[in-house]
Parts: structure tokens; sequence; C-alpha cells
């Protein structure tokens, strides 16, 4: 079974099982190894602009987004490559908006931080830390609307809490009862910033205390309790409670941006990361409980890195964009002749 | 058929028509929907799409962003232009960027309408006419009527538009009387209204200025100046070749605006004549526009930043080297 | 006298002084909302008046001591008055006049008097918050011992501004003390209808869990109450142990502020909105019966604080005050015409 199959097999409200398991494998794999080779392209100059990795908090992304069907939207921000690739984006596509060309997702004009895949559910991604938190209310209170099931979830950092409108979408969505699920990946930095010097108060769920929604916080290197949690939210929020809020404790095993040469903090010794990494973590669990063996797990990882390689390629062939969509872009509704 | 209405009722017929005829049309905002103040909109469309929301501007517009993303026609209600000041992110930096970031897969219509120009005694932080800034935006729409009619056919036009749309309504003409015409009505974007003919001189005005360039324009007629009235309608996008091309036959323009003079949409539009039509002009463009200062709370003072009649006369002579009959005298 | 008076330092002196500063804040609003009548046209834009919150804002601006600094809302007579800003400067600048105390250039809604530390006032709800946050940062840095008050209304905590000044006023311990004037009311909101915390029946005040700060709720008609939690409040942050978020329960006793219209229709306050918007007067009738002023007074005199000749003859001597303030604001000049460019930069 190849990663992708496992993949649409992978069904919310149920214990992680050797399939889900499987699933989960080859997406944090294909985000690590495409990751990576990004943070090497960016060295070699062939990505363009600013690249912000999730090394380190794939767990988070595949989790989660291998739960969600196609017509529920995400929403992301700054960080989001692991989020579209989770949700079901072509890496091929991917790449290529990384490289700002015309096979590009967003046909180059996104790049790394505006990432958007209507196709595949992948509805937005923002650069402003935060901005994209109202925005998934917007996507709930339409779903309302229209009676259906679709949730949506938004993904912020620990950053995004201390903007203003963290409290005032908190409070729109308890008021008004959105199914929205929203999911902080505190990886404990803004920036270069830790997060005791923005505030006093160390739990995002702590912040939401006051509102009455449903909150928790789980280790977001641990893949599986990050699945579990995860469902029991979804299920609520597709019989339309909410607003849910999941924190995922996490680690960036990379710099804030590529090429941030990570000053402000010690790097992890290699045993330390070996505790922590959602991949090995994944692993060694799925091959205690008989899901996998040692063949499973390497094919994981080469079908990543044979994906990856030809999305390195396709995107490297595609041209760039025809300068004449400039215009046509600007407003909505214009077409050239 | 039409009949004489108020330019805020002109507004607001334009939204229930719009409502009543497109479901995802959603109407938000803070202060409404109270049991008495909009019972019509609560009755006609029920409170799912008709909300009431807290002072949370950036939640509001981010959340209209989201429904918009989401298929949905959001309007919101800000009341004072100022208010969306708290919200620029998404105003300017989330709403107008999406559909451009996405290579063109989604868009975000929206319409923010937003009151401006308060000068009846609100000081300076609910007076501005803050519209020039946003003219910088790609992707953004402005409207901007100074008529009744145009009021209606404008916030229709802002519903059906796939874009985000800042619709500027003026609140000293909020009370103004106008024939409107019933029904759906449409005025298109971009096309701007030739209110009066005249070979000698063109003066571009918007808003409440429109008419305080029309009343002008009598004054001068009656000096034997023929002036050209142009309100552009929308600032973007700008109808370029109206204005051209009146200037082409007067050679002279006069730019009438209640906004401060730097940064302005008189400073944009001079620009552009100068720019694509310098050859067309026989003397300097004029810009007769509010000072640059906060709107004082003082009346004589508020009285003094703000243009007027006399100064639009006295602009209009000046550019053209004349002087006043009476002055004359 | 009872013993939590005593316990807060509030002599006889002290509390008459207290029911003169809010007999002081009530006479001058009623004459701003009778301005209305008695001079059609005087007073032009907005004004949003603080009867019904004159034991709130007097038992909280009676902990402060010289030095301490107060920011406030549009709503912003109250404060200067009982921090002793001239009745009259203040009048004349709600009628646009050149004596006004900014000069006519802020009207109403935007009050500023430096000297008594009232910092000054934004339209916009909730920008004032983080403006007194920055005060208190300053305060903090100039290691002189003042607290910043900071007050605003329940509307305002909606706003992203409350909640990012309040974080970041926890974090760095600053001295200052946030009250929130919880009238229950934005405009013709009811503030179930806009809060998730009232819609479920809560204080407001446990919002400051959020940000890892002592909330509290006092009844804000009780000037001894307020006084007593506002002053703990202001001995904590002048102590450097951070901030508070104190909610004070008030009821406003006029509608939101006089009625909105472009010029030449005449302005007036309407009916408030309980009555008008929502038909509960038994909700304001309730409310007058629990007024503040009378209410304060009538402890005073009850407790054998001061008589009620004693009591009469401030509301007479306030009478004569503000009377003289409508004189003063009325007989003023306009400021000249081209003044208006005088402060567009310092
Ligand atoms: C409104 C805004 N302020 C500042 C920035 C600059 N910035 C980019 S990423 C970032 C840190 C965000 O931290 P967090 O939300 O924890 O996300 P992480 O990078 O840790 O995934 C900042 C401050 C921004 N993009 N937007
Ligand atoms: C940012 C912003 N949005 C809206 C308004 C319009 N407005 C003026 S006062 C007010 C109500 C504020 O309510 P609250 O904070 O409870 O204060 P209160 O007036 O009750 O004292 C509103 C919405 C404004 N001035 N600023
Ligand atoms: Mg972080
Ligand atoms: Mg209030």
């Amino acid at each position: 079974m190849t990663g992708k199959d496992a993949e649409a097999k992978a069904r919310p409200g149920v214990a992680l099982d050797a399939q889900a398991a499987l699933a989960l494998l080859a997406t944090m794999w294909r985000i690590r190894v495409f990751e990576e080779r990004v943070g090497v392209l960016k060295r070699a100059d062939e990505v363009y602009g600013l690249m912000h990795l999730s090394v380190g908090q794939e767990g988070v992304a595949a989790a989660i987004c291998s739960q969600l069907d196609v017509a529920d939207s995400v929403y992301s921000g700054h960080r989001a490559h692991g989020h579209a690739i989770a949700k079901g984006a072509p890496l091929n596509r991917i790449m290529a908006e990384l490289m700002g060309r015309s096979d590009g997702l967003c046909r180059g004009f996104g790049g790394s931080m505006h990432l958007v895949d209507v196709e595949h559910g992948l509805m937005g991604a923002t650069g402003v830390v935060g901005g994209n938190i109202p925005l998934a209310l917007g996507s709930a209170l339409a779903t309302r609307l229209r009676g259906g099931k679709e949730v949506a979830v938004v993904f912020f950092g620990d950053g995004a809490v201390q903007a203003g409108h963290f409290n005032e979408s908190i409070n729109l969505a308890s008021l008004w009862g959105l199914p929205v699920i929203l999911v902080c990946e505190n990886n404990g930095f803004a920036e270069f910033t830790p997060r005791s010097a923005h505030t006093n108060v160390e739990r995002v769920s702590d912040v939401v205390a006051p509102y009455g929604l449903m909150r928790e916080t789980v280790d977001g290197n641990d893949v599986a309790a990050v699945w579990e949690a995860f469902g029991r939210f979804l299920e609520l929020a597709r019989r339309g409670e909410g607003p849910l809020l999941l924190e995922c404790l996490t680690y960036r095993l990379r710099g804030h941006y590529e090429g941030d040469p990570t000053q402000y903090r010690e790097a992890l010794a290699a045993t330390e990361w070996q505790q922590r990494d959602p991949i090995t973590r994944l692993a060694r669990h799925g091959t205690a409980a008989g899901w996998f063996d040692a063949e499973d797990l390497e094919r994981a990882e080469r079908e990543a890195r044979t994906e990856v390689e030809a999305a390195v390629g396709f995107a490297r062939l595609s041209p760039y964009p025809d300068v004449e969509l400039l215009e046509e872009l600007v407003y909505a509704g214009r077409r050239k002749p | 058929m039409a009949r004489e209405l108020p330019y805020i009722v002109a507004i607001n017929e334009a939204i229930e028509f719009e409502m009543a005829r497109d479901e995802r049309v959603l109407y938000f905002g803070q202060n409404i929907a109270t049991p008495s103040a909009l019972e019509p909109f609560m009755d006609a469309f029920g409170g799912d799409r008709v909300r009431l929301t807290p002072i949370s501007e950036t939640a509001e517009i981010g959340m209209a962003v989201g429904a918009a993303l989401a298929g949905l026609r959001p309007v919101v209600e800000l009341y004072m232009s100022e208010f969306l000041l708290v919200a620029m992110d998404q105003v300017v930096n989330e709403a107008p960027r999406f559909h451009a970031m996405s290579g063109g897969q989604v868009k975000v219509p929206l319409v923010l309408k937003a009151g401006y120009g308060f000068t009846a005694g609100w000081a300076g932080q609910h007076t501005g006419s803050i519209y020039g800034m946003f003219m910088g935006v790609p992707g953004l729409k402005i409207a901007l009527p100074s008529t009744a009619a145009d009021a209606k056919g404008l916030m229709a036009t802002s519903i059906r538009d796939d874009n985000p749309v800042c619709f500027f309504y003026h609140i000293l003409l909020t009370l103004e009387h106008g024939e409107v015409p019933e029904g759906e009505y449409l005025v298109p974007f971009g096309v701007a209204d030739v209110r009066r003919t005249g070979g000698d001189v063109t003066i571009v005005a918007t808003g409440w200025m429109v008419d305080r360039a029309l009343a002008a324009a009598e004054r001068l007629a009656a000096d034997g100046v023929e002036v050209e009235v142009i309100d552009p309608r929308t600032l973007a996008p700008l109808d370029t070749a109206t204005i051209l091309e009146s200037v082409a036959k007067t050679g002279h323009l006069v730019l009438v605006d209640q906004a401060t003079r730097h940064g302005g949409a008189s400073a944009i539009i001079a620009a552009e004549v100068a720019d694509q039509g310098f050859d067309s002009l026989r003397g300097p463009i004029k810009q007769i526009t509010a000072l640059d200062a906060t709107i004082p709370y003082s009346e004589p003072m508020e009285r003094f930043v703000i243009p007027d009649e006399d100064k639009i006369v006295a602009g209009v002579h000046e550019v053209l080297g004349s002087a006043p009959v009476a002055a004359k005298a | 006298m009872s013993s939590d008076q005593e316990a807060h330092g509030l002599d006889k002196d002290r509390l008459s002084w207290m029911f003169k500063q809010m007999v002081r804040i009530r006479e001058f609003e009623e004459r701003v909302k009778n301005t209305f009548e008695e001079h059609p046209g005087a007073i032009r834009g907005h004004t949003h008046l603080a009867d019904g919150a004159e034991a709130s804002i007097v038992g909280s601006l009676a902990t402060l001591r010289g030095g301490d600094q107060v920011l406030a809302t549009y709503r912003c007579h109250g404060y200067p008055l009982a921090l002793g800003s001239d009745a009259n400067a203040m009048m004349a600048e709600i009628y646009g006049k050149k004596t006004g105390i900014c000069g006519g250039y802020g009207g109403s809604m935007h009050l500023v008097d430096v000297d008594r530390g009232f910092l000054g006032t934004s339209g916009i709800v909730g920008a004032g918050i983080p403006h007194a946050t920055g005060a208190a940062w300053a305060a903090q840095i100039r290691k002189q011992g003042q607290v910043v008050l900071c007050f605003f209304g329940d509307g305002a905590s909606k706003q992203g501004a409350f909640a990012e000044s309040l974080n970041i006023a926890s974090l760095w311990k600053l001295p200052i003390v946030f009250v929130m004037e919880n009238n229950s009311y934005n405009v013709v909101t009811r503030v179930e209808q806009e809060d998730a915390n009232a819609a479920a029946g809560e204080p407001l005040a446990i919002k400051a869990k959020a940000f890892s700060m002592p909330g509290v709720t006092i009844d804000g008609g009780d000037p001894i109450e307020v006084h007593g939690v506002v002053g703990a409040a202001v001995e904590r942050a002048r102590s450097g142990e951070g901030p508070t978020l104190v909610e004070s329960k008030v009821y406003r006793l006029s509608a939101h502020g006089n009625i909105i219209a472009p010029p030449g229709i005449p302005l007036h306050y309407p009916e408030h909105e309980a009555i008008a918007v929502f038909g509960a007067p038994e909700e304001y009738e309730a409310a007058l019966r629990g007024d503040p002023v009378p209410r304060f007074r009538a402890r005073l005199i009850g407790e054998g604080t001061i008589s009620a000749e004693e009591a009469d003859e401030i509301a007479a001597t306030v009478r004569q005050e503000m009377q003289a303030a409508v004189d003063f604001a009325w007989e003023s000049q306009l400021p000249d015409a081209a003044e208006a460019l005088n402060h567009v930069y310092a």
C-alpha cells in the first residue's frame, strides 16, 4: 500500500490504527523531506523569498488535516507548507509556487506565505500573524448559514495569541457558537522571542479560560495524541458545536526562517531530539504496536524522497508566469479580452 | 419610476433589494438589528443574515473576508469610516490581497459601508474624509456617491462586484432627498457623471463637494464663466478618460476635495492629468481641498479648514486669471 | 462613620469632599444636557454624559495622589471635574469657545488637562487603553511611584486593543488599574448581545484571567466600595505588583449620547435605550431608585457624617458654580477661524 492509498483510508473518530498510522507516517515524511529540500533550495537560491519551515511540527499538520474532508476549510499562516501538504495540495504545485512559477498553486502570485488551494480546501494563508483567525470564523459562519457539516480549522502560532484579533475572535466565536476549530501550534517561540517574553500565561489554552469553549493542550509531537484529541473535537464540530481550541505543544527544529542563525536558543542535543521527533516517536510507537515494520518505515521515507525530487524537477521546468497576468489579477472578474 | 428619497434610505433600499435578490448577501455590524432599529431587515431576512456584532472591527471585517472566501457576500456596517482604521490589516492587507495572491483562485466580494466627512462638530476623530488613502491599494474598489440615486445604484453594484469595495457615504448628505429609481438600479463603476457641462473650466469634485461645486458653477455662470462639473463617483476604478476629455475641451482643471491636500484623491487625479493630459492644460491645475489639519471642534475653525463655495469660485478665477464681476466693478 | 470608611482613611472631610464631587459631576452633566434647550446650537456634534457613574468616578479618583495620571474615553466630563479642572473652561470647551480647556479644538469628547494628570481621551472605542498602558510604562521608567487609572466601557473590552494592552501590562507589571465601567450598554446593544461572558451570566472581570491578572467586580454605585477596591488595586500597582482589572457596575442615567443628525436639525437627548429600544422602563426606573448621588447623600446623612443642611448647602454651591460655568461658556468668544492651523505640529 502506498502512502497515498493509506491516507485516503484514514478516517476520524476512531483510535489510531495500523492503516491510519501508516498514512500519518507517510504524510509526515512527505512534509519533512519537502521542508528539508526547500532548505537546500533556499541556500542555492532556487526558491524565492522568506521560507518558514515546519520541520519538527509535522505531526500536528498530519494528524489534523488527514482527518478532514476536502470540503472542510483550512486557514494557515506564514508556516504553511506542512498544512498544505497534509490537506492534499500536490507537492509539484507547492514547489512550483515556492519557485514563483506559473504552475504554482497560486500561479506564482502568492509564494510561501500565501498558499491557497481551493480545490483541496486550503482556503488561505496569510503572512500577517493572526490575520487568518477571523477569516476562519467567517467560513464557519458561512457553513452555518448553509446548514452544512463542514468545519473550519485555523492554524496559528503561539505568537498570534497576544494579538488583539485573537481575543476579538474568541469572544465572537463563543458568543455565536461557531463550528470552528482553532489549532495553536505552540512552539514556544515567536520569531526569536520565547513565549515568556510575550506573556505571563504559558499555556494558550489558559488564555481562553474565561470563555466557555472546549479547550485542550496536547503534546503536539505525539501524533497519536493529536489524532485522538482532534478526532473528538472534529466530531463535536461536525455536529455544529464549537468553538474548540486545541493547543499542540511542539518544537520547530530549524530557525524561524530558513537562514535564521538561531542565536536566541540552545541547539537541541541529538538525543533530546530523538525523544521529541514526531516521526521517530510514531515509528517507535507503531513498531511496538506491530503496525509497521522496518520495511514500511523505509518505504515511507523513500517514497517521500522520490515524490519531492519529482516535484523539484517539475517546478524547475515550469515557466515563470506571464506578466500580463498581473493586470488581470488586480480585480476579480477582470478577464483579458 | 423614480421618487424622492433621502440618500440614506436609498442606500438601505439597495441593500434590501440585493438581500432579497441574492441569499448570499449578509448584513452585519455594530448596533444594528436591535429590536426596533432594524426590524424590517430582521423580519425579512432573519437573524442569521442580519447580525449584530460586538465592537471588534478587526474580527468583523476579518469574518467578512472569511465568509466571502466561503462564497457569501457580506455588507459590513461601520457607521463611521474611522472605525475601519482599527482594522487596517483586514481592509488593506487581507481583503484585497487574496484574489491576486491565490493566482485568481478565490475572490473576496464584500462591502464596507462607512460614513465620512461629518464636519458638524464631531471634532478630530469622526470627521475625516479618508478615502484617498485607499486609492493606493490595488484590488480594493472605492465608491463615493454624491446623490441619492447614485447612493442606491453604487451600493447595488458594490454588492454585486466580486471584489472588496469601500462604500463611503457622506454623513452630511444622509437626509438630502433626491430622485431615486425604484426596483433594480445599478450604477456602473468607473463611469464618471458629468453633472454640468461647460467649456471654460473643468471641476472634478467628490461627495458633498459636488453640490458645492455646482453652486459655485451657478455663481460663476453669472460672471460669464462656463464650468463643467464632473463627479467621478468611484475613485477606484477611476474614470480618467472622462476627466481628460473634459480638460481637452476646457484647458483648465480645478479639483475640489473635502479631504486633506496631501495624499488625497485630488492629488492623484491631478497627477493623472499632469501625466496624461499635460498638453491640454492651458494653466496650472488648482486643488481646492481641506487644509492639512486635524478637523477642530469649534465651528469657525472647522469651517476654515474645509472647502466651500467661495473657495471654489476663487479657485476658478485664479486658474482663469480672471476676477469676479463684482470685484471688477 | 463605619469602620471600612476609617480603614480607607475616609474622614468626614474626605467623605464630604467626595459627595461634593459627585454632585458637581451630576450638576455639570445636567447643565450640558439642558444646553440643548437653553442655548440650542451651542453644542455641536456628540456629547456623552457620566450621570450614574459619579460614585465610580469619584471613588476611584479619590484613591489617587499628586502625580498620578488618568486616561478615559469620550464619556469624559466627570474625571477632570473630580481632579480639580476648572468647570468654566470645561463647559467653554463643550461650547466650542476660545476659553475652553482645549481652546475649542477638542470639544466634549476630547477634554484634556495635563496639569491635573488628565492626559486625554480617545473617541475611538478601546484606543485609550493602550495609551494608558504606555503612560504606565513611562511611570514605571520614571520610578516616582506614579499610578495610572485607565477608564473604559464594557463595550471596549471587545476590542483587540483591550487584550493586547492587558497582556503587556500584566507581563511588565505596570503600575496601572483598568477600571471598566460596565453600564450594560454599548449604544443600543446590550452587553449580553455582544459579550460571551455576559451571555453566559458571568461577570466581565473574569476576562482578567486570560492575562493572569486579578479581576474584581464591584458595585460602582457605592463610592466607598469603589474607593476600597480601587484603592487596594492602586496600592498594588504602586508597590510594583502589577495591574488589576476592576469591573465597576454602573448604570448610565441618560441615553448613550445626544441624537446624531446633520446640521440644521436641533440636537437633544432621547430617552434611555432601556425604554426607547428595549421597552423595559422598569429597568430604568430601578436604576433611578438606585441613583448613586441621592443614595450617597442619604447614607452620609444617616451615618451622621454630614447634615441635611450641609448637603443642601453643597448642592446650592455647586448649582452656582455650574451656573457660572454655563454663563462663562455662553459669553466667551469663539476662536478665530485661522487658529485652526495652530496645532498641526507640536
Ligand atoms: C502582525 C504581524 N506582526 C509581526 C509579524 C512578523 N512575524 C512573522 S512570523 C512572527 C512570529 C510568529 O510566531 P508564532 O505565531 O508563534 O508562529 P511560529 O513562527 O512560531 O510558527 C512574527 C512576529 C507579522 N508577520 N505580522
Ligand atoms: C472603534 C470604534 N468603533 C465604534 C465606535 C462607535 N461607538 C462610540 S461609543 C460606542 C459604545 C461603546 O460602549 P462602551 O465601551 O460600553 O462605553 P459606554 O459608551 O457605554 O460608556 C461605540 C460603539 C467608536 N467610537 N470606535
Ligand atoms: Mg511560535
Ligand atoms: Mg457601556
